[in-house]
């Protein structure tokens, strides 16, 4: 999901600073001094997360745990997510520093998304109830970030509409293991300690 | 008969049972492969040239190759495109040498990944057979660049002009020799460039260390706003 250099233009790249500069800022503002372990210990699995990758057709996707960081973090995925893909086009060249304004959006809109979808069903439902909201944060993390890669092609040219398609196909399969693993983490977090759960107003 | 009666039975107990057990299975099973397949998710291009063609290679950081992707083909120096193919399904794409100057490939695979590969001009020119501005001599224009290249030949270079003129039947011949003996070298050179491109454990944690310095900030800095 990590969008190379040169790739977008330059309006693209823009317009994806702008939004994760205000996600970021949202984020910071409700991350209090007690979740400062939690939303760096949660944007360690995800720096580490996307080293796991699963071959398919032409290219390889990965896990991105998108779903299960806005579950758990809500707006605080922003800057979660925004450090450990700096981190990303730093170390590994994955992605890069020009589009890191974009690929956060593409991770942690998606995220934020699943936080406000499923974040109270988990808490308040019963055992299936809240694997099936698990199931779905986690899914839904996927396929709306694949959603926001296409459209972040798509923004930059006719051409890129097939590759678009092609994205949200090679996605589906890793949507459902994304849902699977956050489905599990999920249930676990509940069952053991709750309160993580509790995002706070 | 009876036995298999007895079998339908246990058969379709079984699959009774199944579903939760099958997706607790599936899980774990698809997670072993997960973790097993190392990782990705950077495209790379290398390029070289040779007997007036070009041959590229694309693949990801984890070593698979980026199949069926878009090669362009610039001039690095002005950014005209020259023309552009797909790779293979090993990745590779190779063609004539368009013009000679330094040639610049850009690789992209699918879903908004690519990367870029330059080849100096003197490679390009050398793999055309076209002599470096200096050497203007008609009879070894040949030898030179390659004499100055790898340290190993530079013994029988010295016995070449003491033998006299080198014929190009000799010419032909060390060429063809220093092809076969390089080959390993270079296919372990792209080996080892692909190594190098792999997120390794160093990165790795240094990169959660960074993580945690950026907490440490973090709750200092609202600890103090706190105070």
């Amino acid at each position: 999901m990590h969008i190379s250099e040169g790739v977008l233009s330059a309006p693209a790249l823009v317009t994806g600073a702008l939004l994760a500069a205000g996600g970021v800022a949202a984020g910071l503002k409700k991350m209090d001094y007690e979740r400062i372990p939690e939303v760096a210990v949660l944007s360690s699995a995800f720096f580490v997360a996307s080293l796991i990758h699963v071959p398919i057709g032409p290219s390889s996707v990965h896990l991105v745990l998108n779903g299960l960081l806005g579950v758990l973090l809500g707006w605080m995925a922003f800057p979660a997510i925004l450090v450990a893909l700096a981190l990303h086009a730093v170390l590994f060249q994955f992605g890069g520093l020009t589009s890191l304004g974009v690929n956060t959006v593409i991770m942690a809109a998606p995220a934020v998304t699943a936080y406000y979808l499923f974040n109270r069903p988990i808490r308040r439902g019963g055992h299936l109830l809240s694997t099936l909201a698990g199931f779905g944060s986690g899914a839904a993390g996927i396929a709306l970030g694949a959603v926001l890669v296409a459209v972040a092609l798509v923004s930059t040219g006719e051409e890129f509409t097939g590759v678009a398609r092609l994205v949200l196909a090679a996605h589906l399969p890793v949507m459902v293991i994304e849902g699977i693993v956050t489905g599990f983490c999920v249930i676990f977090l509940k069952k053991v300690k709750p309160e993580v759960l509790e995002v706070g107003k | 008969m009876n036995e298999n009666s007895r079998f339908k039975i246990q058969g379709s107990k079984f699959k009774i049972r199944v579903p939760g057990f099958r997706v607790v299975n599936g899980a774990i099973i698809l997670l072993l492969i997960l973790s097993s397949t190392a990782y990705a998710h950077k495209v790379s291009i290398y390029a070289y040239a040779e007997d007036g063609m070009i041959h590229s290679e694309g693949y990801f950081a984890d070593g698979t190759r980026s199949r069926n992707s878009r090669v362009e083909v610039f001039d690095a120096r002005t950014g005209e495109k020259l023309l552009e193919g797909r790779t293979d399904n090993e990745g590779r794409f190779s063609f004539r040498i368009p013009r000679a100057a330094s040639i610049r490939l850009v690789l992209h695979a699918s879903m908004g990944h690519r990367n870029d590969y330059t080849l100096s001009e003197g490679e390009v020119k050398e793999a055309l057979g076209i002599p470096e501005q200096e050497t203007g001599q008609q009879e070894e224009p040949e030898g030179k660049p390659r004499s100055d290249a790898p340290p190993p030949p530079t013994p029988r270079s010295d016995t070449t002009p003491a033998a006299g003129a080198p014929s190009a039947e000799m010419e032909a011949m060390v060429e063809r020799v220093m092809d076969r003996k390089l080959q390993p070298v270079i296919t372990m050179l792209l080996k080892l460039q692909e190594e190098a491109g792999r997120p390794g454990t160093t990165e790795i944690l240094g990169g959660i260390g960074y993580i945690i310095g950026l907490m440490g900030m973090a709750m200092y800095f609202k600890n103090r706003r706190k105070g």
